[in-house]
């Protein structure tokens, strides 16, 4: 008892100087320094990274007493790789992790430095809102909105075990776990559930030229070595391995930015949150990012080194994708490779130049860094290094994040194998309101692929697996017309408050007054219907489409044309449209993609109610009373699919598959109904 | 939106479906076995199944009882050609197989009698062909399956799949086959090349000519695909027979062709009367609507020097034949050069001539051929019937016609999404690949279902992308 408090008072010191020195006078929390001596707690977050920010965040928003512990209070809410949040299918993902009332939108709001939506060109649904980040304002923002957050307390210190004890009878899996222990603490902390979220931790070590160290991230501690017995002795769970890196930092002043070409944030930055109508950079604060380009003289220098490069050596199986400048090189050599300088913040002197991740001694990546015009005088603050770490195959997870064996534990972020941070916040939000239900004995929940990017995300990790780090595309979602970036509130804020409860009232009451608005908007459209002849004398304009329509069309028919835009028929119908301003351009693209949609919400229905047959993870195949080959009966105990849906089965077998599935289902059914009878018997 | 994982049936209750969630369409196959039967039954299920039973049997009135056979004629839709009369069945919704309104078809087993009501069916607004086991998977999602059925439900399903396997196996080795495979692969390069300009071009090196090249690599699949669903006639012609025209000068032999030798008795083909000299208009139009014309010439009026020949039956069949924009040339295989009076001629002269003849591309394939003599027949009767077994497809090797109106159906939603691929190609280019995988995905009910991972794979190894 004694050690706890003094562990607890320690990190409270160390938390007031934290804050005092980056000046977060803003400290609102009910917490008193007894909190510390608490032994209990509904959740407990292991790691202050971008899923366990999110995971702890959305837990204590649910109503549970949550504890988040890290290596380093520091360092929670540290950007360890690239400064930037978003871009082209990672930017949906923060919009809908916003919608839920997750943290990283706003911070990326508060710390962008240089706004950009990606796609502009391509089609609203596939724009990729985009941020360049001061990193000190990001942590600065995910610290004080965790310390302010009630119900949350932050403890620094390292775990050494999780505990685990017999199952919940009640429950599927073996094992329950029932708390954690750390280091140098001989008294256990206990929970009702835990979210591991180790991200590169677990058995990491580190690799720069021929020399690896122990860790998961440098300048770190050293890697959890009893959390990872834990995992894979005592839980018995599969694990795989999976590699990343992260490139040099280079001094700004050493670069000769005159040889790069300038790329401009956009003129007026757009948030990420739907709860901000600005950003806290002004737009003509912003910073601008420099591109540039590889030289012959780069793949000489990767050619040369590849004998004095580990990482690279062991590079047999690696990813589809080219995860660093050396496997560029060697995968497709004689072409040109961008490079982007991107800005690390407003007053840091370092550049981070994106897409020349490397892993060869720190002198050869100074050589290689000197061929490039723009870096021909660079200096290297910071060595590039790579990471070898495990994951936890993620098909032994629920579609809640929770571990099939273990009752209470859930994974989040590079655990679970992605990259990425709004991949691993996404993650980290849905674990963490799980890991909250389930401490509350309230049923877990999955997010649907045919409503969000999290779903689609979490879909296919828990159904497919992964072979190389996780990162989403906008590709991998089949309604991508739907799942748009502009909408992710309208689709997840209100369930997230009326069903999930991860949504507070505020962000609530404006997602409903805006879906609100919209409805009527769209309905206003609809009622104001003209012939086409008329329409071109009221809209004083030359659309040669118009002349092939001899029927009346409707606002909302013409705002599908290209060149018409809201404002056009606002100004045409001012007395029924002007209200609805400040929705014009989500109109637009309301007016465009519905069509499209209805088109294919029967597809979507289709997933849905397959999605909603699910299988108890605890299934006994083998010896399941139904007629089955054993070697069906063998990979369905190995796979344990979680429902009976199709969208991972991408064999020509899919009706066999979904035949047995639907037996071993029905079989379920008709022993539930048995049980129930029984049960009414009994009575 | 969200919907409550239950961990445990036990402990928390199973959500069972209560109705057929997903069905709005509706869907039609052939239900029993397939191959050579005295009686067929092709099964509809859908919302659109009355409108279906009041078009093909002519109900114009109330419909039938439920659950009683009634004899109708059952007529295309379209064309109100009598197809067959057979018994008809309704069965209203929840009181059938699928829980949804379903009718049934008993029509006379012949390949030819199913082609027709199948293709008939698939014209139909809203209705289109069933996938493997989709009968049985509506059945189930309207909790119409006890414990009993569900245990012969795989092996029905299996059975259903197994069949429909091999069938489209028997045709994937074949040319059909290549050529599908050839479209999806093509299609897949497609979408990738659009899908990594969507995810990729920002951040990486992906030239704006990436989608040029899409551009015209749709317009070409478009192009292959339409005129290949305007060829494939093949069902229509078993039903309707082959329609042959007999084309040529006057005196050329066109009548002696038809009277002393008979056309093969080959299934299905039917005789045509000759075409007199009745205007070169009519006459041409009689050839474009042809499936196989016989251009006859007269040996004797062909030049002596063999080796202009060749120019001289160009230039004849110019005349004969209507313009190459109406999709018939020379060198297609709905034509052939019969050059009668070939005892009139040296032999010699004839045998020089032949060899000229064969080395020849740009022609169709010439029979000499003596009406008078029969000298040649044997030759010209072969040529002839392989034509005609082309045109008709083999209706000894098995049902094509299911599968061939499924492919039908998908291929021409094919090409109808590719065309929202141009539609909003400069507008939004999200919506623009929209049609390029919904394209895919009709294709892929053909040649196997393309999944995610399999572009990305495309994209993996056609662009450097990076972390």
């Amino acid at each position: 008892h004694s050690d706890m408090r003094a562990v607890g008072k320690w990190t409270w010191l160390t938390l007031k100087l934290h804050l005092l020195r980056h000046n977060v006078l803003s400290f609102v929390s009910s917490r008193t320094g007894s909190d510390f001596t608490r032994r209990q707690y509904d959740v407990i977050v292991v790691g202050g990274g971008h899923a366990g920010t999110e995971a702890a965040a959305a837990a204590a928003r649910l109503g549970a007493e949550t504890l988040l512990i890290t290596q380093k209070i520091m360092t929670i809410g540290a950007l360890s790789c690239n400064p930037s949040l978003g871009g082209v299918g990672k930017g949906q993902l923060v919009r809908e992790v916003d919608a839920l009332d997750g943290l990283c939108g706003r911070a990326g709001d508060a710390a962008g430095v240089h706004f950009s939506i990606l796609n502009r060109s391509k089609g609203p649904a596939v724009w990729g809102p985009r941020a360049q980040l001061d990193r000190e304002r990001y942590r600065q923002f995910i610290q004080s909105e965790l310390l302010s957050t009630p119900r949350l307390t932050v403890l620094e210190g390292s775990v050494d075990e999780l505990l685990v004890s017999q199952p919940n009878p009640e429950e599927p899996g073996h094992h329950r776990v029932t708390g954690i222990r750390l280091v140098d603490g001989s008294h256990p902390i206990l929970s009702s559930s835990v979210v591991l979220t180790t991200g590169t931790f677990l058995s990491g070590s580190l690799f720069m030229g021929q020399t690896t160290s122990p860790g998961g991230r440098m300048g770190d501690a050293q890697s959890c070595a009893g959390l990872s017995y834990t995992l894979k002795e005592t839980l018995g769970l599969r694990v795989g391995r999976l590699r990343t890196g992260t490139p040099p930092r280079i001094v700004k002043e050493s670069v000769d930015l005159s040889l790069a070409q300038l790329q401009a944030p956009d003129k007026q930055p757009t948030p990420f949150s739907f709860l901000n109508t600005h950003t806290r950079c002004k737009p003509e604060e912003q910073l601008p990012c420099y591109l540039t380009h590889t030289t012959p003289g780069v793949e000489r220098v990767v050619r040369e080194s590849v004998h004095l490069n580990c990482h690279i050596q062991q590079d047999a199986k690696g990813p589809r994708y080219c995860p660093s400048i050396e496997s560029r090189v060697l995968r497709f050599p004689g072409r040109r490779h961008q490079v982007w300088l991107e800005p690390e913040g407003l007053t840091s002197d370092l550049l981070y130049p994106q897409g020349l991740s490397m892993t060869m001694p720190p002198e050869l990546q100074l050589r290689l860094l000197r061929e490039i015009p723009a870096l021909h005088r660079a200096e290297i603050r910071t060595p590039g290094y790579g990471v070898q770490y495990d994951f936890v195959c993620p098909t032994q997870l629920t579609p809640s994040l929770q571990v099939k064996s273990t009752q209470g534990l859930f994974l989040a972020g590079q655990i679970n194998g992605t990259t990425g941070y709004e991949e691993a916040a996404a993650q980290g939000l849905w674990a963490g309101v799980n890991a909250g239900r389930t401490a509350l004995s309230l049923p877990p929940m999955a997010l649907s692929r045919t409503q969000s990017y999290i779903g689609v995300l979490i879909d296919d990790l828990v159904g497919r697996g992964v072979t190389e780090p996780y990162r989403m595309f906008t590709s991998r979602a089949e309604f991508r017309t739907y799942l748009r970036p502009d909408n992710a509130d309208l689709r997840l804020t209100p369930r997230g408050f009326e069903e999930v409860g991860c949504v507070t009232l505020r962000r609530y009451k404006k997602a409903v007054s805006v879906r609100d608005g919209l409805q009527e908007a769209l309905m206003a459209l609809q009622s104001v219907a003209l012939s086409s002849t008329r329409w071109r004398e009221k809209l004083v304009c030359s659309l040669t489409l118009l002349y092939h329509v001899s029927f009346s069309l409707s606002g909302l028919d013409l705002l599908q044309y290209k060149d018409v835009s809201f404002e056009m028929l606002a100004s045409a119908f001012p007395e029924c449209l002007s209200q609805y301003f400040e929705y014009s351009q989500r109109l637009k693209i309301e007016a465009v993609y519905r069509p499209h949609c209805e088109k294919q919400s029967r597809e979507m229905e289709r997933i849905r109610s397959e999605e909603s047959l699910s299988l108890p993870s605890d299934m006994d195949y083998l010896s399941l009373p139904v007629s089955l080959s054993q070697e069906v009966r063998e990979i369905l105990d190995r796979v344990r699919p979680n429902t009976v849906s199709l969208s991972k089965t991408t064999t020509n077998h899919i009706s066999t598959v979904y035949a047995i599935l639907v037996k071993c289902y029905k079989y379920l059914q008709i022993m539930c109904l048995i049980d129930k009878l029984g049960y009414f018997l009994c009575q | 939106i969200f919907f409550v994982h239950r961990a445990s049936p036990s402990a928390r209750g199973l959500c069972i479906p209560t109705r057929a969630v997903c069905d709005a369409e509706t869907i039609f196959a052939l239900s029993s076995g397939h191959g050579r039967c005295g009686v067929a039954v092709v099964r509809v299920s859908g919302p659109a199944s009355s409108m279906v039973l009041r078009n093909m049997a002519g109900l114009t009135q109330a419909l039938p009882p439920p659950r009683t056979a009634l004899l109708r004629r059952i007529t295309d839709p379209k064309s109100k050609e009598l197809l067959d009369r057979g018994l008809v069945l309704w069965f209203k919704g929840p009181h059938s197989f699928t829980g949804e309104d379903s009718a049934e078809f008993h029509i006379h087993g012949g390949p030819a009698v199913i082609t027709a009501v199948l293709q008939a069916l698939g014209s139909l607004e809203g209705v289109r062909p069933a996938e493997a086991g989709e009968f049985t998977r509506r059945a189930f999602h309207a909790g119409k399956l006890g414990l009993t059925e569900v245990e012969g439900l795989g092996d029905l399903i299996h059975a259903e799949t197994e069949a429909q396997r091999r069938q489209a196996l028997r045709q994937m080795d074949g040319e059909l086959g290549r050529l599908y495979q050839d479209w999806s692969y093509r299609l897949k390069r497609c979408l990738a090349h659009v899908e990594a300009f969507i995810d990729f071009s920002e951040d990486e090196l992906i030239e704006d000519g990436v989608l040029n090249q899409v551009d015209s690599s749709v317009r070409q699949l478009e192009t292959e695909i339409e005129r290949h669903l305007k060829d494939e006639r093949r069902g229509e012609r078993l039903r309707t027979g082959v329609q042959v025209v007999i084309a040529g000068a006057t005196n050329a032999g066109k009548s002696s062709l038809l009277n002393t030798h008979r056309v093969p008795p080959s299934r299905g083909t039917t005789r045509r009367p000759l075409v007199e000299r009745e205007g070169v208009r009519r006459a041409r139009q009689r050839v474009e609507q042809a499936d196989l014309t016989l251009v006859v010439v007269d040996s004797t009026q062909l030049p002596p020097d063999p080796q202009l020949v060749a120019a001289f039956l160009q230039q004849h069949l110019s005349t004969v034949l209507p313009s190459p924009e109406a999709g018939m040339t020379a060198a297609s295989d709905k034509v052939l050069l019969v050059l009668n009076k070939s005892d009139l001629v040296p032999e010699e002269q004839r045998e020089r001539t032949e060899g000229e003849l064969r080395e020849r591309p740009g022609l169709p394939p010439a029979c000499f051929l003596s009406c008078s003599t029969s000298t040649g027949l044997e030759d010209f009767l072969t040529v002839l019937q392989s034509r005609v077994k082309t045109l008709c497809g083999d209706p000894l090797s098995g049902a094509p016609s299911l599968t061939q109106a499924r492919h039908r159906a998908h291929l021409q939603q094919s090409v109808q999404a590719l065309n929202q691929y141009h539609q909003y190609r400069d507008q939004d280019l999200a919506l623009a690949a929209e049609g390029v995988r919904l394209a895919l995905t009709h294709l892929g009910r053909i040649t196997g279902r393309v999944g995610a991972e399999e572009i990305l794979d495309i994209i993996f190894r056609d662009f450097c992308i990076g972390k």
